[in-house]
């Protein structure tokens, strides 16, 4: 809803207009700036880069920091497994959101609110974080892949989601191929699926999102370091950087990258973990608004 | 009577066999919820018990509330309670009007291409995650950043603040990066409730000479008053959640006394230090808390504003 013609336009009115397109001009960049100088120093010798006043644009230019991201195994691992588990997290996330939506919103069977009760009580109780982290050490989860997208296969918020799309899908459409004798797995591959797929889509996005994001897990169970993924070498980064401000960690650097700054690798990493968001973002934005909305009114 | 219940167990018997492989769909679904929903939910029990990692529950030693009591009378409780409330109530007032605002300016906005690039533009930093969102902020906050660099250029400070070592700061750096990372995303669900208002209402008023504030004030905010009142709901009940991620990264030995939290504390003891038990039992005192503060705002909002979430 914009200002309707039928309301005046008085001189103080347009004051405000000019005022408020201003104020939110400078929002604008207070969202933005942040990505830019990321970007900027990502690109700039680290020694020049530590002396500060770097803001838009690089100012002795240099692809060292992504040379140095290239060259060592940690980084590209850890981009592995972050690529990894966002794969495997979202395809097996979808799929399975998917598949329990349409269980609870068949209409003929008897489990349905069983089944959905028992997924509705998980949204108000949970067992917190330290018997959940007990119990992925007892089921030897650490220390594998595993643990980041099993856990967070169901769950019961995409369930409410994806049941209220597969309601909408006239009943009949299903019925037709149950008598046709098609077996429920088979009506749910080829009929809930593929008429499905907007609202799939926004599914598969907040997941994926969200595993690409997630460093908190990785901190609790990765604890040899194996399936460390971008997101925790950041943030381990960060963390020395706020323990010791001026530290030049020599055991990464190498002899000849004397250059090197930690400040412009976290720059190149942060870069590195921020562009398939920013990347995807002007897509998929409308996914992220409806998903929003629809769980919106499900509250 | 036999034929009866031979009939009944027929149809019983048909009827499952029609949604037999539904059910057989929901066997490794069930297994799944009961692992890794409801087992955790039985693991709350070491709260009151001596906990050995190993050990059963039941053949731990039972202490009941002694963990609970121990935290409570613990001499950093009110340093927690303090840091807890103080960030939290900063979120359900600042935090808490900064997106209302947002999503009332951005409506007055008069050019529809405009209002949809910021918009867009303002739930981005929702998509980050808080360690590249901590990134950003430590290079702006930083002392080369540019936010000591712009106050020098204003002859406001004479040197560079630490504002990241110095726990003075923490709160106001805390709520502001807790608004610019959700304000816009917090603004989608006022912008939509704002999309609902009755434009017969504003033609009236409009007839009766209101001008636009009147039209904010009379018919906007009452149109958008029960989401706020249900969002605040919500909001009360998670107090005692003064956010745990952001501490982690934010937060550094040298401002411990500022950020460190309820949640931060339950982590640090529970899983850092190996007290399952102590960890545990905070962390389960601080949902009932919340649980118990959802319900008694709810019942007042409903006796005495007319709203409620439920």
């Amino acid at each position: 809803m914009s200002r309707p013609f039928y309301i005046k336009q008085t001189r103080a009115g347009k004051f405000f207009d000019i005022l408020n397109a201003v104020f939110m001009f400078c929002f604008l960049i207070v969202v933005i700036y942040p990505f830019i100088n990321v970007l900027a120093i990502s690109f700039n010798n680290g020694q020049d880069a530590v002396k500060g006043g770097i803001y838009l644009w690089p100012r002795k230019f240099t692809l060292d920091n992504y040379e140095y991201i290239l060259k060592g195994t940690t980084l590209i691992r850890g981009t592995i497994v972050s690529v990894l588990r966002t794969v495997i997290g979202t395809v097996t996330g979808v799929l399975c959101s998917a598949l329990l939506g349409y269980i609870v919103s068949c209409k003929h069977f008897a489990g349905r609110k069983f089944m959905r009760i028992i997924f509705i009580i998980t949204m108000y109780f949970g067992g917190g974080l330290i018997p959940t982290y007990l119990l992925m050490t007892k089921l030897g989860l650490v220390n594998t892949l595993t643990v980041y997208w099993l856990p967070s296969l169901f769950s019961a918020y995409y369930m409410l989601l994806t049941a209220s799309y597969i309601q909408n899908i006239p009943d009949a459409l299903f019925e037709a191929a149950r008598v046709d004798g098609a077996s429920e797995l088979r009506i749910f591959a080829q009929l809930v699926i593929p008429l499905s797929v907007p609202m799939l889509a926004c599914i598969a996005i907040y997941i994926g999102v969200g595993q690409w994001n997630s460093w908190f897990d990785v901190n609790l169970y990765s604890k040899n370091g194996r399936w460390d993924n971008l997101q925790i070498i950041l943030y381990r980064m960060l963390n020395q950087a706020s323990a010791m401000a001026d530290m030049t960690d020599s055991t990464m650097l190498s002899e000849k990258m004397r250059t090197i700054q930690p400040l412009t690798i976290r720059s190149a990493i942060t870069v590195v973990a921020v562009t398939p968001i920013v990347i995807i973002y002007p897509f998929f934005q409308k996914y992220f608004v409806s998903g929003m909305t629809l769980g919106a009114v499900k509250q | 009577m036999v034929l009866e219940i031979k009939k009944k167990i027929k149809y019983t018997v048909r009827r499952f066999n029609k949604q037999r492989q539904l059910w057989l769909l929901c066997i490794p679904i069930i297994i799944w919820v009961v692992i890794f929903a409801y087992v955790p939910m039985y693991g709350l029990l070491i709260a009151f018990v001596d906990y050995i990692p190993g050990m059963s529950i039941f053949d731990c030693k039972f202490v009941g509330l002694k963990h609970f009591k121990d935290f409570v009378f613990n001499p950093s409780f009110l340093l927690l309670l303090r840091n807890t409330l103080a960030m939290s109530l900063l979120s359900l007032t600042v935090g808490f009007v900064a997106p209302i605002i947002f999503a009332l300016s951005i409506n007055e906005l008069p050019h529809k291409r405009y209002k949809k690039v910021i918009q867009t533009t303002s739930y981005l930093p929702h998509f980050i995650s808080w360690v590249v969102a901590g990134s950003m902020i430590y290079m702006m906050l930083s002392n080369e950043g540019i936010v000591n660099d712009i106050l020098m250029r204003l002859n406001l400070i004479v040197k560079p603040v630490p504002f990241l070592t110095n726990g003075k700061y923490y709160w106001v750096i805390y709520t502001l990066a807790n608004i610019w990372k959700g304000i816009g995303w917090s603004a989608i669900i006022y912008l939509s409730a704002i999309s609902g208002v009755d434009m017969e209402l504003c033609e009236a008023g409009a007839m009766d000479g209101m001008g636009r504030w009147g039209m904010v004030r009379h018919v906007i905010i009452p149109t958008i008053l029960p989401t706020i009142v249900i969002l605040w709901i919500l909001g009360i009940g998670g107090i005692l959640n003064a956010g745990f991620e952001q501490h982690l990264i934010l937060g550094n030995a040298s401002t411990q006394n500022y950020w460190d939290v309820i949640d931060t504390y339950s982590y640090r003891y529970g899983i850092q230090l190996g007290y399952y038990s102590i960890g545990t039992a905070v962390g389960l005192m601080k949902s009932l808390i919340g649980f118990t503060l959802v319900f008694i705002t709810n019942r007042f909002c409903r006796k005495h504003l007319g709203t409620s979430a439920f």
